[in-house]
């Protein structure tokens, strides 16, 4: 990732990129932002980040290349640049020095910490116009509503159905949690409103272990969120569940 | 794998999971306990072949003990008085739950220690029976038209106080919460209590009995605004409650519903938290950077030193220090650097810091062990030989093998003996001339301040004359001033910054009986100007020894006490007296300090001088307060504030010794120092005998009580 250290953010890319057939190139691409989402998200643990800042950070990126080509635009630059956005928009401030640092022993590993050279403020330079370059691409438009709270509002209204021992051994909280959070690696955030992203998490989470909930007229998901079938929460689970497929083709 | 969850969801799921679990996980050993000994029940329509396949795939991590989380232990509960997330009618009124499966849940999930709310229904002699209207604290259920009826037994109602029948507090349709006491799952039936007792710990700040109908649980209230409008929905509701748009909402919730954010685990393999190293955080490569981008700084810093760049070497370390506070090289350097130019307090500090991060530096053990004999010898000089006894032992408990200090320590202690056994013998001598000669003089003395008190009232604060007590405070203030005679040059800052008045607002606020006096003070003040710089001039030849001879006026601006200001002029009526006797007895005793003392003749204040060296050499510690370094502003406040206490020089010794053992060795630079604006003020007060200044100062009070009366 030589580009990414680099002032510059345009450049013909040499990694990937051969122009074969668009099935074959989607694909790649496909790949390319699994990785990098996976690389955000490693670098959002590694800076103690909360859950929302990544998430923004993430759909900030998959917003960004919705409109732009991974031909021109360097993207570990951008998912750079979006985490260090993410952390001013959610109000968990990061320092450039800490995600370049961060950043640089993702691609080095065991590398001895940067000096303050020039080198080092030519990255940190990067960092800041490329942030400029994704505000513009996103007409501004920077703050998200993310499927977090509705996620947690429907644990809470789940919890009171449940029997309380077995809401506390079955760890429907951490698993819909955990899915919701790995669901960035992929488009999905983008793609489909909070609630129903929300949702699917839960319903799977639930069907994952069996959970017994009283019936009634209508189903418990129906209740949380009126204008979805299960039609498409079935469509959201598939693609999250690839996403765990990809995992293994990726890595 | 837990089993039971494993069994619970191969049991919803059927045999296509079971199937699909036999290819993943087939070497799990619970897997294998499972399958022998699991049932499971026939295909369902609604089974999702794709959730099967992700629950077989990660199982292992699905159904790990670990998985979940502990819940935390529950703070005491009350009711949010802010909403800090939506709160929301109960599920089950949504969803039109029947009635009778309503009941039923309720009945197997309702536990002991529960809150409960309901209306009375009927009073008799042996209880109430109240109709449920729904639950409180925690478990959020739609009951109010089940019907359910609780008793609360009689002896379960605490009585008012007096000796009516506590029934007749409660009339029927009042609203009451009440722990649920005892459950009769079989026979649905439901005890109650108004005690705190029955509740579950985390309850106990809640009232219990008749309550309002705003103390309602919110969710109660929004449920009914439902049942009352069929077009309020979760969503609806949910989008429009205050609490939702809180932005810490979901912190709040993830400590709910025990989840912590950084930490929660991923179902992604490469994600695990056993793959990250505790080296790639942030935090550990920022303080491996800052560490080495610290010691180029002291890199650069050892240049300069090396070279004779003082200035440049100190920033270059100050820098070092910046970038990475509690650098241990950047430390040892700095103090090195100190030790050099003299400053051998700040230089000590240094070290021990330097030797608090990293114990066993051999430098810095090295430099500390020298630096803390060279004090001691300062400190012998200055007389302070107890304090320089420590520093001795605490440098050869450093280093045993230091022989320098143990030399030293061994002169130092033979020393003390001798000292002390001069002392004995000189108070013995001392006491009785002195006795008679104070009470008599300090009449004498008082009367004479009063006149001339008025006439130079007006003449007070003319500081200009006498500035040696000005700077010998501002010298103490100021730790940073190095006793080389390189230092000159800061002496004369010092000196154009002590001139401005006392802030008027500081002691002239707090004096009124005392503003002669104080004004007094002030004038004389000036005088101790020029032991101020003698002491500086003093630089050469003793390596702290100026320092001795500045009045120990360390204002104890804290403790307020008495400050006597020290006061170069002879003239001075008030203490004169008092101190004269004691200044002979001191005089002799500091027979080595004649050669100080002519310096201070010239302003006339030698007697003082050598009152003052005693007062300091007997009591160093107590000047160690205010050494860190009050600004030469705030030990002038300070000053004015003891001027206005009067009195109390014990007081002010007393606490000037406690500080002082406090200090230790930091202190013993400061001695004098704490600027104390004592600019010895009005004559020759001494600081001898304390006793007699705690009279003298009554007895100035009286008089100038007087004098006011007398206007």
């Amino acid at each position: 990732m030589e580009a990414a250290r680099s002032a510059h953010v345009s450049g013909p890319r040499e990694q990937r990129g051969e122009e074969n057939a668009d099935g074959k190139d989607s694909s790649n691409d496909a790949k390319t932002h699994f990785r990098v989402c996976r690389f955000i998200i490693e670098t959002g643990v590694k800076l103690d980040m909360r859950s929302v800042p990544v998430a923004t950070a993430c759909a900030l990126y998959h917003k960004f290349f919705q409109t732009a080509s991974l031909q021109i635009f360097e993207p570990y630059l951008v998912a750079m640049s979006s985490i260090y956005l993410a952390g001013k928009v959610e109000e968990q401030h990061l320092r450039t020095r800490d995600i370049i640092n961060v950043c640089h022993r993702y691609f080095h590993p065991g590398s001895d910490p940067l000096e303050l050279d020039s080198k080092f403020w030519e990255m940190r330079d990067s960092i800041v116009q490329c942030e400029l370059l994704i505000l513009r691409q996103l007409n501004f438009q920077v703050s998200f509503e993310h499927p977090h709270k509705y996620l947690l509002h429907y644990l809470l209204s789940v919890r009171n159905l449940l029997n309380r021992h077995a809401w506390s051994r079955t760890p429907i909280a951490e698993t819909a949690w955990a899915l919701l959070k790995d669901s960035y690696h992929g488009p999905v955030c983008v793609h489909h409103r909070p609630q129903h992203l929300a949702l699917a998490a839960l319903y799977l989470a639930m069907h994952t272990y069996g959970v017994q909930v009283p019936g009634g007229e209508r189903e418990w998901w129906q209740i949380l969120c009126e204008d979805i079938t299960r039609a498409q929460i079935e469509a959201i689970m598939t693609e999250l569940l690839q996403l765990y497929d990809m995992e293994a083709k990726c890595t | 794998m837990d089993r039971d969850l494993l069994r619970q969801s191969v049991s919803c799921h059927g045999p296509n999971l079971f199937s699909l679990l036999k290819c993943e996980q087939s070497e799990n050993p619970d897997f294998k306990y499972v399958a022998a000994n699991g049932q499971y029940r026939e295909d369902k329509e609604d089974d999702s072949p794709v959730v099967e396949q992700f629950i077989a795939r990660k199982a292992d991590l699905l159904f790990a003990p670990s998985w979940k989380f502990t819940a935390p232990e529950e703070d005491d509960w009350q009711e949010a008085t802010q909403e800090l997330y939506a709160v929301i009618p109960p599920l089950e009124q949504f969803m039109d739950v029947p009635y009778e499966e309503r009941r039923d849940i309720f009945y197997r999930d309702v536990e002991r220690g529960d809150m409960v709310i309901g209306r009375i229904t009927s009073i008799r002699d042996f209880g109430f029976f109240v109709s449920l209207i729904c639950t409180a604290g925690g478990l959020e259920r739609d009951i109010e038209d089940l019907e359910i009826t609780g008793l609360c037994p009689i002896r379960d109602v605490p009585s008012s106080g007096n000796h009516d029948d506590p029934l007749s507090y409660f009339l029927i349709g009042d609203l009451i919460r009440a722990g649920v006491k005892d459950i009769d799952r079989y026979h649905e039936k439901l005890t109650i209590s108004l005690y705190s007792s029955s509740l579950a710990p985390n309850f106990n700040k809640i009232k219990l009995g008749v309550i309002s109908k705003e103390e309602l649980p919110l969710h109660y209230i929004r449920g009914e605004k439902v049942a009352s409008d069929s077009s309020e929905t979760y969503e609806r509701l949910l989008e429009s409650s205050l609490g939702f748009s809180n932005p810490s909402n979901v912190d709040y919730l993830l400590g709910n519903l025990g989840i912590i954010d950084t930490k929660s685990p991923s179902l992604m393999r490469g994600l695990q938290s056993k793959h990250f190293k505790e080296d790639d955080f942030a935090s550990a490569i920022r303080k491996k950077q800052s560490a080495s981008w610290a010691l180029k700084c002291v890199k650069a810093g050892v240049d300069h030193f090396k070279s004779g760049r003082h200035v440049e070497a100190m920033n270059e370390y100050n820098k070092a220090l910046e970038i990475d506070t509690n650098n241990v090289e950047a430390l040892v350097a700095r103090g090195a650097l100190y030790a050099t130019k003299g400053s051998l307090v700040k230089a000590i500090s240094d070290f021990e810091l330097a030797l608090d991060t990293c114990p066993t530096h051999r430098n810095a053990k090295k430099y500390l062990c020298q630096t803390l004999v060279e004090r001691g010898g300062q400190l012998e000089e200055e007389e302070k030989l107890v304090t320089a006894e420590g520093l001795y032992k605490k440098a050869i408990a450093l280093d045993n093998t230091f022989q320098e200090a143990e030399d030293a320590l061994r002169k130092l202690q033979a020393l003390i003996q001798k000292t002390l056994k001069r002392k004995a013998e000189e108070a013995a001598r001392e006491e009785k001339p002195q006795a008679t000669e104070t009470s008599a003089e300090k009449l004498r003395k008082i009367l004479r301040e009063e006149k001339s008190g008025d006439s130079m009232l007006s003449a007070s604060r003319k500081k200009s004359k006498k500035r040696k007590h000005k700077r010998r405070r501002s010298s103490h203030s100021s730790k940073k001033r190095k006793r080389r005679v390189s230092s000159r040059d800061d002496r004369t800052t010092e000196d154009k910054e002590e001139h401005y008045p006392v802030p008027a607002n500081t002691s002239a606020s707090f004096i009124n009986h005392k503003g002669a006096l104080t004004k007094l003070i002030d004038e004389e003040g000036g005088d101790e100007d020029p032991r101020g710089s003698y002491g500086k001039n003093r630089a050469e030849d003793s390596r702290g020894r100026s320092e001795d001879y500045r009045p120990s006026r360390s204002p104890e601006a804290d403790s307020g006490k008495g400050r006597w200001q020290f006061s170069d002029r002879p003239e001075d009526p008030v203490l004169t007296g008092v101190n004269g006797g004691e200044r002979e007895a001191y005089r002799a005793r500091r027979i080595s300090d004649d050669s100080i003392r002519s310096h201070q003749e010239g302003s006339g204040s030698s007697r003082h001088a050598v009152s003052k060296m005693d007062f300091l050499s007997s009591a160093y510690s107590e000047h160690s307060l205010k050494l860190d370094g009050p600004m030469k502003d705030t030990s002038w406040q300070a000053a004015s504030e003891e001027r206005s206490e009067g009195g109390g020089r014990e007081r002010k010794d007393r606490a000037r010794e406690d500080c002082g053992s406090n200090r230790g060795a930091d202190g013993k630079d400061r001695r004098l120092s704490s600027g104390d604006g004592n600019r010895a003020s009005a004559g020759s007060q001494k600081k001898d005998l304390p006793a007699n200044l705690l009279d003298i100062f009554n007895q100035i009070a009286e008089f100038e009580k007087e004098r006011k009366q007398k206007k």
